[in-house]
């Protein structure tokens, strides 16, 4: 019987119910596409040089697990709040609570169970599709077929059976402890009463203004440790201050433009601000809470995709200021025979230069770095040294001009991020002691010849030719760190640069080059006297190529993650957004139907319901724009050793021209369907 | 007295060739400037079915129908909205306020539709909820009082505007007795001090015995037409029921 009958209204919510079904089977479909993605072997095996890839894989099934719950949670809620009348009329008609309870109880098992076999369904589709993307990025073959995980379908029904029951639970509550009155009511009453409490919105709107600028100005102190190597213990305070800020702005705004427009009769009489404000009002504490949790998914898919991006130019422009030249190589031996034949085999030479860096005692230069990231390397104790002529032809590799130098002359090339710094204490102490001699700093070059650690760590220091005698013995070759840091000796070097980029298989080919040493080591260990043998690699083989297709696959895959996230994040707000839109839009249609009785031209109604709609939909951005940029320039202080402004500008601009794109499609797609909604039989 | 509205002949059919409800067939009458007349007739008589043509909510199958000699059933789509709200007040069964604002709202808001400048607004508004005796609840929410109070908010807001002719389709339905007259009293006030025009459709003898003219509908047929004069109303009232009496068919369902 009571089975008959709640089969019957639901039925006829047949429409409420098509969204609610079609929102739980997405999120079902979306959570069991990530399962399988996280377990698949296909994409596993992509990713072993992802040492961190499981725990991106943990921390975004958590967030999409969290967006689904929330998402279940909000139309399951919605749902019984369109049925509030219908289950306060069984009430009156003597029905028990707990029956009530469990016909919707009932329904909602129903449509849980249905929805989840539809959405594995739907998932196994998009798993097939992510995963074509992911293999394609990765240029790697694979074939469309239904594989089908039954870990991730355990997985999947376990995340989600566990949130649909708890969700249930809660309604269950809320229907027993609801009294008849607020059932029969619920669907007129409005929420404005809440705003006449709130006296002090003004106040509250200042509270959240303080928060939230407090909360960026704690941040980037942070930051500034965070550069400085320091322990930051107050980034998570600076997060939830920005947290709580965004909540109290949503609070505040709302009940700040209801006071502004509906208190004032003048302002309210004017046009038709006051049909529109009381619309959007109606519902103002669900509104509010839904307003600013999109506003905070927007910001935090704004601040990630831009720190995403922000790492995938600082590991571009690594790698571009590592390698000037295609290969390079290090060695403690002269004869590079064994890697010039491979290479001439295997690659296109454009150029190859053979020379040596030569190494010094500290002259004091390292100083300058006190101030930058890259502090460390005052105490390294040692300074590297580039002859003229060799300086000069890799500056002619890299092309740029020759330099000349007097006898009693030298100039520091140094990393562009550092040459500042170094300027600066060049005008201080204007000359060098090297090897007894008196040189005068006669300028502070940038060139890219390779001064990430290669030719010397972030400078070098180039003197005249003449004075590398006077530095170096012929037979002081560097063999290991130790006698490097003493600062003295030398060792060979060699750059390549090549008409195409090269492969990894080009990289390994070349690894297998190196000369492999075995040396007895002998240690002390307990007091008794251990000798082993280690195989030691004096020499250091780098290529461009390898590196960048290994960065370069590694931030594809995370970048993908993020995007797909983010993707999930977008889609899940739209969704929620559009489903209140539309499934309230029977109500809107009732209340338009009288404004056009009443004589409201059909020209007048369609622009409220433009704005309607955009409010919606606009209002959670302004406070994820407002937030999102200066928090990303913060973050972006981090890298900007690595990265110009101008990139970090271009970033923002890409992220927020994506999203505007996915969340615009929403808007109109729920603009046309409201629309049509509203015209239907009137 | 000047004729305000001309109903000419009109017909209305619906449904397709082999099933047609004739829901109005072949009305025609007048209403002159400051009437209150009354459209009486069983469920199913064609009364909405008549009054929704003359709102402009419904089209006429064939026939006109003049107010101050425009013919409205020629009125453009486009132009439709605009003459609804210069010359029609409405009041519903249902009440037809709108939940999200309050009864000060409702009415104010067909003149923010009128775009009448908000002082005026305010101004009329509050005047007019005086009259009616609704300024107690003016920043209350419908659903927060009674139907009595609604409909008189309805009325108010049919009125606020000053149109040529108040449409009222069963205004008492959903009123108790008590509420009911007083509605009516308020109605006839607003005929009788305020000039204004009022077709009411009503199945409830009482309700039409507030009058100056009935129209009896049967089968959306004209059937009959009264005048109260100068008669007193209770005296109108036995008159009215004697008509229904001869209408026959349901008359026990009208009582
Ligand atoms: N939209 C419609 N479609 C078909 N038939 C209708 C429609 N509206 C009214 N009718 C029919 O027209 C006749 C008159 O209806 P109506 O004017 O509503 O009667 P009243 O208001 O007097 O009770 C009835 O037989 C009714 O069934
Ligand atoms: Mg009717």
């Amino acid at each position: 019987m009571l089975g008959k009958l709640s089969i019957r209204n639901a039925k006829r919510q047949a429409k409420d119910y098509i969204i609610y079904f079609i929102t739980v089977a997405i999120s079902v479909a979306l959570m069991f596409s990530f399962n399988s993605i996280a377990v698949s072997e296909d994409i596993s095996d992509l990713s072993t040089m992802l040492k961190d890839f499981s725990k991106y894989i943990t921390g975004i099934s958590v967030a999409i697990i969290l967006i689904m719950a929330w998402l279940i949670n909000y139309t399951m809620k919605f749902m019984l709040e369109k049925r509030s009348k219908e289950f306060g009329t069984y009430q009156i008609l003597g029905l028990e609570k707990k029956d009530i309870a469990n016909i919707f109880t009932l329904e909602n098992m129903v449509i849980g169970i249905l929805a989840f076999v539809i959405g594995i369904g739907l998932g196994v589709f998009l798993y097939q599709i992510l995963t074509s993307i992911i293999m394609n990025l990765f240029n790697q073959p694979y074939q469309i077929g239904i594989t089908f995980s039954l870990e991730a379908v355990g997985k999947t029904a376990v995340f989600f059976f566990i949130t649909f029951i708890l969700v249930l639970w809660n309604c269950r509550r809320k229907i027993k402890k609801t009294k008849v009155y607020d059932l029969l009511y619920a669907e007129k009453k409005n929420e404005n009463n809440i705003i006449k409490n709130i006296k002090g919105n003004a106040i509250i709107f200042i509270l959240s203004l303080i928060l939230m600028i407090g909360g960026l100005v704690i941040a980037n102190g942070e930051v500034d440790k965070i550069n400085a190597n320091e322990k930051a213990d107050y980034i998570v305070p600076a997060i939830i201050m920005l947290i709580i800020g965004v909540f109290l702005f949503y609070k505040g705004i709302t009940s700040f433009l209801v006071k502004r427009y509906l208190d004032n009769k003048s302002r309210k009489y004017k046009k038709n601000n006051m049909f529109l404000y009381r619309n959007l009002t109606s519902k103002i504490n669900t509104m509010t809470i839904t307003i600013s949790i999109t506003a905070l998914m927007f910001m935090l898919i704004f601040i990630g995709g831009n720190i995403a991006l922000l790492y995938n130019n600082m590991l571009n422009n690594e790698i571009e200021m590592s390698f000037p030249f295609e290969i390079l190589i290090q060695s403690n031996d002269d004869d590079f025979t064994k890697y010039k034949e491979y290479i001439e085999e295997n690659a296109q030479v454009k150029n190859m230069y053979e020379y040596r860096i030569y190494y010094i005692n500290n002259t004091g230069i390292a100083n300058a770095l006190k101030d930058t990231n890259f502090r460390n390397v005052a105490s390294y104790g040692y300074d590297s040294v580039l002859s003229l002529t060799d300086y000069n032809k890799l500056r002619e590799m890299v092309g740029a001009d020759k330099i000349e130098l007097q006898d009693n002359e030298v100039v520091v090339n140094t990393l562009k991020t550092v040459k500042g710094n170094v300027e600066e204490y060049a005008n201080k102490s204007n000359s060098l002691q090297i090897a007894d001699r008196n040189m005068k700093i006669k300028g502070i070059e940038d060139e890219n010849i390779g001064q990430v650690s290669f030719n010397g760590d972030y400078y070098a220091i180039i003197v005249p030719d003449s004075l590398i005698e006077e530095i170096s013995k012929e037979d002081e070759i560097v063999r290991n760190e130790n006698e490097r840091l003493s600062g003295k000796g030398y060792i060979y070097k060699l750059v390549v640069e090549t008409e195409e980029t090269t492969s990894e298989e080009f990289y390994e080919g070349l690894e297998d080059c190196m000369d492999k040493e075995e040396r007895q080591v002998t240690e002390v260990v307990n007091g008794e006297e251990i000798t082993y043998t280690i195989e030691v690699e004096d020499e250091r083989v780098e290529v461009k190529g390898a590196r960048t297709s290994q960065t370069r696959s590694m931030y594809t895959i995370v970048s993908f993650l993020a995007f797909y996230l983010a993707l999930i994040f977008v889609m899940a707000t739209a969704t929620l957004l559009a489903i209140q839109q539309l499934s309230d839009s029977e109500k809107y249609k009732y209340r338009y139907d009288i404004l056009q009785k009443l004589g409201m031209d059909k020209k007048d109604i369609n622009k409220m319901i433009l704005k309607q709609i955009l409010f919606y939909f606009a209002i959670p951005m302004i406070i994820p724009i407002f937030i999102g940029i200066p928090t990303t320039l913060i973050v972006s202080r981090t890298v900007l050793s690595a990265i110009t402004i101008e990139e970090v500008i271009r970033n923002i601009g890409i992220i927020f021209g994506i999203f505007i794109l996915v969340y615009g499609i929403y808007f109109i797609a729920t603009y046309i369907q409201f629309d049509r909604n509203i015209e239907e039989k009137r | 007295m000047e004729t305000l509205l001309k109903v000419d002949q009109i017909q209305k059919y619906y449904g397709n060739k082999d099933n047609i409800t004739k829901a109005i067939d072949g009305i025609s009458f007048e209403v002159e400037e400051g009437e209150f007349i009354g459209i009486m007739g069983a469920s199913g008589s064609g009364k909405t079915t008549l009054l929704n043509c003359i709102a402009t909510i419904d089209n006429v199958s064939s026939g006109h129908i003049y107010l101050n000699k425009r013919d409205i059933t020629e009125i453009k789509e486009k132009d439709i909205a605009k003459f609804r709200r210069e010359n029609l007040g409405f009041i519903f069964q249902d009440f037809n306020l709108l939940d999200t604002l309050t009864i000060e709202e409702n009415i104010a808001l067909i003149l923010t539709i009128n775009k009448i400048s908000e002082k005026e607004i305010d101004k009329k508004t509050i005047e007019i909820a005086k009259k009616l005796g609704i300024e107690d609840i003016l920043n209350k929410y419908p659903y927060q009082v009674s139907g009595g109070q609604k409909q008189r908010c309805a009325s108010a807001r049919a009125i606020v505007n000053s149109p040529k002719i108040i449409l009222a389709d069963e205004p008492t339905g959903a009123l108790d007795s008590k509420s009911a007259r007083q509605l009516l009293e308020i109605m006839e006030e607003m005929n009788k001090k305020m000039k204004a025009t009022i077709l009411m459709v009503t199945h409830d003898p009482l309700s039409a015995s507030y009058c100056s003219k009935i129209l009896f509908l049967k089968d959306g047929k004209i059937f009959n037409k009264i005048e109260r004069g100068e008669k007193e109303r209770k005296q109108f009232y036995n008159e009215i029921l004697d008509v229904l009496a001869l209408l026959g068919g349901d008359t026990r369902d009208v009582r």
